[in-house]
């Protein structure tokens, strides 16, 4: 079922382990040498820039080329064909991202990817077209045109099983929100049921995962289980909620008042509840991705519990957010740095791998450059006195908005 | 196989020692767990929404608080980052240098985003410098400079390069007319500036590992400041010429340097400029999708060589 085969990835898996290793120093040149020649792998990949140029322009000749041929052949076709024709063009896609895959062994390659993602779009487009009237019809209670979500959410699922690419099972979740708008109209169970589609994909992955605990699938499934425990909490935190932002979008605002006081009131339970059972999670799997996950929805529900009570904000609400985190994270450091070699029950405060490095440079680079707009937002509230203005904002923070 | 296997496996024909198997293994199965990254972030964060609050509030109650608390809050928790930064530093070295904890680089940044919020607010209540903030975050950027390169912190570093950005664009908005093309000129001149100075510094050895910093900041100002010029009605010549040089010392440096960050931006921005200029005169739709279709696949090809040659490493 898989694109790829065990050995290749597990291989690949081994030769990015010995890389980070030897970075580390924790190999030998020598040792790393005679490794690499132990982990030879078919596959043919690139590094990350590479790779999203590669994504870019796969796009634009998948696009240019289909548009030039409705432009050409059917410029004055009728609706059904179009659809049609774009339902063969996702077909196509398709079959070339596994002819990419199975004949040039493209590996993260960034056209492989690009192709699976213009087959999942041609097929959704193509099926609203051909069978629903048209690309922009609103969602309507009652009839089949779930079956456009629906069939997307599928293949998302499948090129996230067949080509292990993670945004894939976030694609797949993205086309579940639709759902629920063409079975109720009722907002209520619309949060509902999106969350319970994503309560069942946590429990499936959940079962499957331990077999591929220590394996190079490890990762895939647990961005997808991370992917996941965000969602539930999305789908129930009212005031964040996806479903909300997208009925916005696509239409006219819902108040978090049209929802009954008991759900209301039982989402806010949630919202406290889940966090730490993900962190939890998390911290017992030595899972980082679900820990990070715990980490933001618990921040989330720190942030949104106030609007949640109807209470006012204040403007020091994030200064007793930032001194929060600030003394969470030194509690926990000093925690760990005074056990036995810096380590309590398996967790330590030290940089183990060159990733965190590479990480941290390279968020440093860039949301150092955007911090200082964040860092003085405009007032609330103010009398003329309390608010200076004049001049214009500048680098560094240094804004003369007071 | 898994990895665990692999190790046993190189231990039995005695790749690694025993040791070394025992280290990898644990790491392997997360034992221990680093928290490293995380712990960063939470600081980091943390420190955001901090300095976010604080501005807030006194923007909002300044009134109600007063200069002199605001001024002795504001002062009292500056002098105290820099003691502690100061007090701690270990010594001075031109190379890359470790901080001596976890969190005395957040310390620096808060005091440096600290010492912003303050001297914001000392101008704009006292006018000391009658409202010329360009002075103002000129000394700043000097002082973010003086202080990344005396504590070795790219957080600070970054803080430096955007006011100084900030100054160059502090200094169009005095501009009477032609702001376009006079931001234009300015952006082209602080990017030469900035990567001048960084390959100035990286050659005389100072913290050369701020270098890739510089050069990246550098070339996506130019490349966006050529950019805007190529995308003008008139005179647009001039500036595609340039785009092309820049695109070409761009890909040169990236496959010498196996930077492959600067092959995407040369290829990207490129590609859109040169685009730009082809594709504006042409009306047919067909033409048009045509031209993307064929330079599309020219691009792929030329990439998936590029990819193939030098940059098979992810």
């Amino acid at each position: 079922m898989r694109a790829y085969s065990a050995s290749s990835e597990e291989a690949l898996h081994a030769r990015d382990l010995l890389k980070d290793w030897s970075g580390e120093g924790l190999l030998t040149a020598e040792q790393c040498h005679r490794l690499e020649q132990e982990t030879v792998f078919e596959l043919r990949r690139t590094n990350i820039f590479l790779r999203l140029a590669l994504f870019a322009f796969t796009l634009i000749i998948v696009g240019a080329a289909v548009g030039l041929f409705f432009a050409v052949f059917l410029s004055h076709s009728g609706e059904q064909t179009t659809g049609i024709f774009l339902l063969i063009f996702a077909a196509l896609s398709y079959a070339a991202a596994e002819i990419a895959v199975s004949r040039a062994k493209l590996y993260r390659y960034g056209i492989e990817e690009a192709l699976a993602a213009c087959s999942v779009g041609f097929l959704c487009v193509g099926m609203q077209i051909a069978f629903f009237g048209g690309v922009f019809s609103s969602p309507t209670s009652g009839g089949t045109g779930f079956l456009v979500p629906a069939a997307g959410a599928i293949v998302s699922l499948w090129i996230w099983h067949r080509f292990g690419l993670p945004y894939a099972s976030l694609a797949a979740m993205i086309f579940v929100v639709w759902l629920p708008g063409y079975w109720t109209s009722s907002p209520s169970w619309q949060h509902l049921i999106v969350a319970a589609f994503y309560a069942a994909g946590l429990v499936t992955v959940a079962a499957v995962r331990p077999r591929h605990r220590f394996t190079h699938l490890n990762k895939e499934y647990s961005i997808a289980e991370a992917l996941l425990w965000l969602g539930i909490y999305l789908a129930i935190n009212l005031q964040l909620s996806s479903v909300n932002l997208l009925g916005r979008w696509w239409g006219g605002s819902r108040a978090t008042n049209e929802f009954s006081g008991p759900f209301y009131w039982s989402t806010w339970i949630l919202i406290w509840c889940l966090p730490p059972i993900a962190l939890a999670r998390g911290l017992r799997r030595k899972d980082r991705f679900v820990i990070a996950v715990g980490a933001i929805v618990a921040i989330l529900t720190l942030a949104t519990n106030k609007p949640y009570l109807g209470w006012p904000r204040h403007t020091w609400d994030p200064m007793l957010l930032g001194a929060l985190l600030i003394g969470v994270a030194l509690l926990v450091r000093r925690w760990l740095a005074k056990g036995p070699g810096e380590i309590r029950h398996g967790f330590t405060a030290r940089r183990l791998s060159g990733k965190d490095k590479r990480w941290m440079n390279v968020g440093v680079a860039t949301i150092g450059l955007v911090s200082p707009s964040i860092m003085t937002p405009s007032p609330e509230t103010g009398s003329p006195d309390a608010h200076f203005g004049g001049g214009d904002s500048g680098g560094g923070g240094a804004t003369s908005d007071f | 196989m898994t990895i665990l296997t692999r190790l046993e496996q190189w231990k039995e024909c005695g790749i690694i020692s025993s040791e070394q198997h025992k280290l990898l293994a644990g790491l392997s199965r997360g034992e221990p767990f680093s928290l490293f990254l995380e712990l960063n972030i939470l600081l980091y964060a943390g420190i955001l929404a901090f300095i976010a609050g604080l501005g807030w509030t006194i923007n909002t109650w300044s009134q109600q608080l007063g200069d002199v608390v605001i001024l002795t809050f504001l002062t009292a928790m500056l002098a105290t980052c820099f003691w502690y930064c100061f007090s701690r530093a270990p010594a001075w070295s031109p190379g890359e240098t470790p901080p001596p904890s976890l969190v005395f680089d957040y310390v620096l940044y808060l005091g440096s985003l600290t010492w912003s919020l303050e001297l914001a607010y000392f101008e704009t209540r006292f006018h000391l410098l009658s409202g010329q903030w360009d002075l103002y975050l000129l000394a700043t950027a000097g002082l973010f400079f003086f202080l990344a390169y005396w504590f070795d912190n790219r957080f600070v570093l970054s803080l430096a390069l955007s006011t100084l950005a900030g100054w160059f664009g502090l200094t169009i908005s005095h501009w009477p007319s032609n702001q376009d093309a006079a931001y234009r000129q300015y952006a082209i001149l602080y990017s030469l500036m900035v990567g001048g100075a960084g390959a100035a510094l990286q050659r005389r050895g100072l913290k050369p590992h701020f270098f890739g910093t510089y050069l990246n900041i550098a070339a996506n100002v130019l490349f966006w400041a050529l950019l805007s010029g190529v995308f003008n009605r008139e005179g647009y010549l001039i500036w595609l010429l340039c785009l092309v040089a820049a695109c070409g010392a761009s890909l040169a440096w990236g496959l010498k340097r196996r930077q492959f960050s600067f092959v995407a931006y040369a290829a990207v921005y490129g590609y859109v400029g040169v685009s730009a200029v082809l594709i504006r005169d042409m009306n047919d739709g067909t033409v048009v999708l045509s031209y993307f279709v064929f330079t599309g696949v020219a691009m792929l090809v030329m990439l998936v060589q590029i990819a193939r040659r030098f940059g098979r490493e992810a």
